[in-house]
C-alpha cells in the first residue's frame, strides 16, 4: 500500500485543522522562523540572546504569492522528481504571520500565477520512491475560495 | 590610510581549457599583471587570493599558496579569502587594506577558477541542518529560479518585457565582440536571444551567464611606490565589503522575515553605498559600472537599488541604449558575465582589470569615452558582497 512519507521530518505536519509549517517564534521579539530555530537571530534581540526563549508555532495555511518562476529544466541533485521530468513552478509566499516562505506552487497553468494572489498551504507528492511510497512536501496552490477572488494585488 | 594605486593588471582569457590547470591560468594572469606593473615577482610583499571552490587550493582553498609555490616561494604572507562568488572582490579589499594601512607597499591580488560543467551544484552535504540541501531536496529551486522569481516580480511591478531582458543580452554581446579576453564574442540578435530555451521562466538561456574557466590578477601599491613606476596611476577611490542584513527580503534559507520594503540584495547595496561614502563620490561621478550580471535582471535591479537611476527607470535606459559604452550610464562594457561566463571566485579581480583598462583609455573599441571613475561589484553565497571604486 502506498504510504505518504515526509521528505524531511519536522518541517511540516498534517494536523486535524489542515496542513501547517512547523516553525518557531521568539518570545522576546516575536520574530518568526521556519524551519524551527533553537535561537533567535534578530540582531536587535539582546534579551533573546541572553535568555533564549523560542516557542513552537504552526504557520499557515494562508498566504499571498510574492513572485514565482518556473523550473523549466530538471534541477541538479540533491533535488528529486518523478520521471519523465515535468516543469513546475516555485514561488516566494508571504504568510500572514510575517514570514516569506519558499515552496512549490501546485498548478498546471503557470500563466494564471500573479504576484499578490492568495494561495494556501497543502502537502502533496514530491516524487514516488523506489518502494512505491509517495514522498510528500509542503506546497502552495492558488486559493479557490470565492471570498478571495476579489482581493486583487497587494501593492509592493 | 595611505592612497593605493592599481599599478598593473592581467587576465587569462575566459573559456573552457581542459588541458590547463587553475595554476596555469593564474600564472598567465599574474605574469601579465607583473609585466604591466613593471615589477619583478621578488618585489611582491604579500598575496591576497580568492579561495576557489572548484579547483586547486589543495582542497582547502589555499589558492594563493598554489600561486606562490608556482612563481617561486619567497616567504611572503598569503591571505586566502573565501566569500562565494564575492571572493575575488573580497581578496581585492583585503589586499587594498594591507597597502592602505601602511603594512605593505606592493601586494598581489589574484583570483582563478576552473568550473565544472553545467549549473553550479550544491555543497554535496545531505543534512537537514543545511539550508541549501533543504531547498533543493524539499522544493528543487535552482539558482536561476531565484533570479526568475525576482525578475518576474519586477515585470509585474514595472512592466518589464521579455524584450527588455533580451536587449540587455544583446548589448552585452555587442560589447564582447571587442574584448579579446571574452569567451563568447559573437553578436546576438534580439530574436536569437528570445528564441533561446527557457531555463527558468521568465529567464532564457542567453539571459543567464554560463560558467567558465578564467583568472585575473592585479598589482596594487602605495602612492609612494606608484609614483616611482608611473606618471598615470589608477587610484583606488574606495573599497568596501558587506554582508546581508537581517531585514533582507530574499529567502536565503527556506524562509525570511517578510520585509517592510523590497530590499532583496542588501549586501550589495550596503557595499556600494559604503564604497561611495569612502570615495567621497556618488552615482553622478560614475563613468562606468562593471556589475555582477549573473542574469540580465541584475542590470535592471542593481542600478536602481544603488541610486544610479530612479526606480522603474532602468528599462528606459536600456531601451534608449544609455547602458552601452557611449551612453549615460555604461554598464559592463567588458561584455560582463554574460559574455565571459563566470569563473566564480575570479570575477572581482576580473572587474578591477577591466575598470583599470577603461580608466587608462586602453579598452579599444569598447572604450567608454573620457572614463574617469569606475565601480565594480560582486555578490556571493553567504550574503557576501564587495564594491570597489577606481579613479584616474
Amino acid at each position: 500500500m502506498t504510504q505518504r512519507i515526509p521528505v524531511i521530518e519536522g518541517l511540516f505536519a498534517e494536523l486535524p485543522e489542515g496542513p501547517r509549517l512547523l516553525g518557531s517564534r521568539c518570545a522576546h521579539c516575536a520574530t518568526p522562523y521556519f524551519p524551527r530555530s533553537p535561537v533567535c537571530h534578530h540582531p536587535d534581540c539582546d534579551a533573546g540572546r541572553i535568555e533564549n526563549r523560542m516557542e513552537d508555532v504552526a504557520f499557515g495555511p494562508s498566504g499571498v504569492l510574492y513572485s514565482h518562476a518556473v523550473q523549466n529544466y530538471p534541477p541538479p541533485p540533491p533535488a528529486k522528481f518523478d520521471e519523465p521530468y515535468q516543469p513546475y513552478a516555485v514561488g516566494m509566499i508571504d504568510l500572514a504571520e510575517g514570514l516569506r516562505v519558499l515552496g512549490r506552487i501546485a498548478t498546471d497553468d503557470f500563466s494564471k500565477l500573479q504576484g499578490g494572489m492568495p494561495v494556501e498551504l497543502i502537502v502533496d507528492r514530491l516524487y514516488r520512491d523506489g518502494d512505491g511510497n509517495d514522498v510528500v512536501t509542503w506546497q502552495f496552490r492558488p486559493a479557490e475560495a470565492a471570498g478571495h477572488r476579489n482581493q486583487g494585488r497587494r501593492k509592493p | 590610510m595611505t592612497e593605493v594605486a592599481v599599478l598593473g593588471v592581467g587576465m587569462h582569457p575566459f573559456g573552457k581549457f581542459a588541458d590547463r590547470s587553475v595554476t596555469d591560468l593564474c600564472r598567465s594572469a599574474v605574469l601579465a599583471a607583473l609585466a604591466d606593473a613593471g615589477i619583478s615577482w621578488r618585489e611582491v610583499e604579500a598575496v591576497a587570493a580568492a579561495s576557489s571552490r572548484f579547483s586547486g587550493g589543495k582542497g582547502w582553498g589555499l589558492n594563493g599558496n598554489d600561486v606562490v609555490e608556482d612563481l617561486g616561494s619567497t616567504g611572503v604572507p598569503v591571505y586566502n579569502l573565501s566569500a562565494g562568488c564575492a571572493a575575488g572582490g573580497n581578496a581585492f579589499h583585503i589586499g587594498y587594506t594591507l597597502v592602505a594601512s601602511g603594512m605593505h607597499d606592493v601586494v598581489l591580488v589574484v583570483g582563478g577558477e576552473k568550473m565544472p560543467k553545467g549549473f553550479i551544484q550544491t555543497s554535496g552535504v545531505e543534512e537537514a541542518t543545511d539550508p541549501e540541501f533543504l531547498r533543493q531536496r524539499c522544493i528543487g529551486v535552482s539558482g536561476p529560479a531565484f533570479w526568475g522569481m525576482l525578475c518576474r516580480r519586477r515585470m509585474e511591478d514595472y512592466g518589464t518585457t521579455e524584450e527588455h531582458l533580451a536587449m540587455i543580452a544583446v548589448k552585452a554581446h555587442a560589447n564582447s565582440v571587442h574584448n579579446p579576453n571574452a569567451r563568447f564574442r559573437k553578436p546576438f540578435t534580439l530574436e536569437e536571444v528570445l528564441q533561446s530555451p527557457m531555463v527558468c521562466f521568465p529567464l532564457r538561456l542567453f539571459e543567464i551567464c554560463p560558467v567558465s574557466d578564467g583568472a585575473a590578477a592585479a598589482v596594487i601599491c602605495s602612492a609612494r611606490f606608484a609614483r616611482r613606476k608611473t606618471t598615470k596611476p589608477v587610484w583606488v577611490a574606495g573599497s568596501a565589503v558587506a554582508t546581508a542584513r537581517f531585514d533582507d527580503g530574499m529567502t536565503r534559507h527556506l524562509a525570511a522575515v517578510s520585509p517592510p520594503g523590497k530590499t532583496m540584495h542588501s549586501e550589495a547595496k550596503l557595499a556600494v553605498e559604503t564604497a561611495f561614502e569612502r570615495a567621497g563620490l556618488g552615482p553622478r561621478d560614475l563613468s562606468l559600472v562593471e556589475l555582477q550580471d549573473n542574469t540580465v535582471y541584475y542590470e535592471l535591479a542593481f542600478p536602481e537599488e544603488w541610486g544610479l537611476c530612479a526606480e522603474g527607470e532602468a528599462e528606459r535606459l536600456v531601451e534608449q541604449g544609455e547602458t552601452g559604452p557611449t551612453g549615460r550610464l555604461p554598464i559592463n562594457p567588458s561584455g560582463g558575465f554574460q559574455s565571459f561566463g563566470e569563473a566564480t571566485t575570479a570575477m572581482g579581480v576580473f572587474q578591477v582589470a577591466e575598470l583599470t583598462w577603461q580608466l587608462r583609455g586602453d579598452a579599444g573599441a569598447r572604450q567608454v569615452p573620457n572614463a574617469r571613475v569606475g565601480l565594480g561589484q560582486t555578490i556571493g553565497l553567504g550574503g557576501n558582497a564587495t564594491a570597489v571604486m577606481l579613479k584616474t
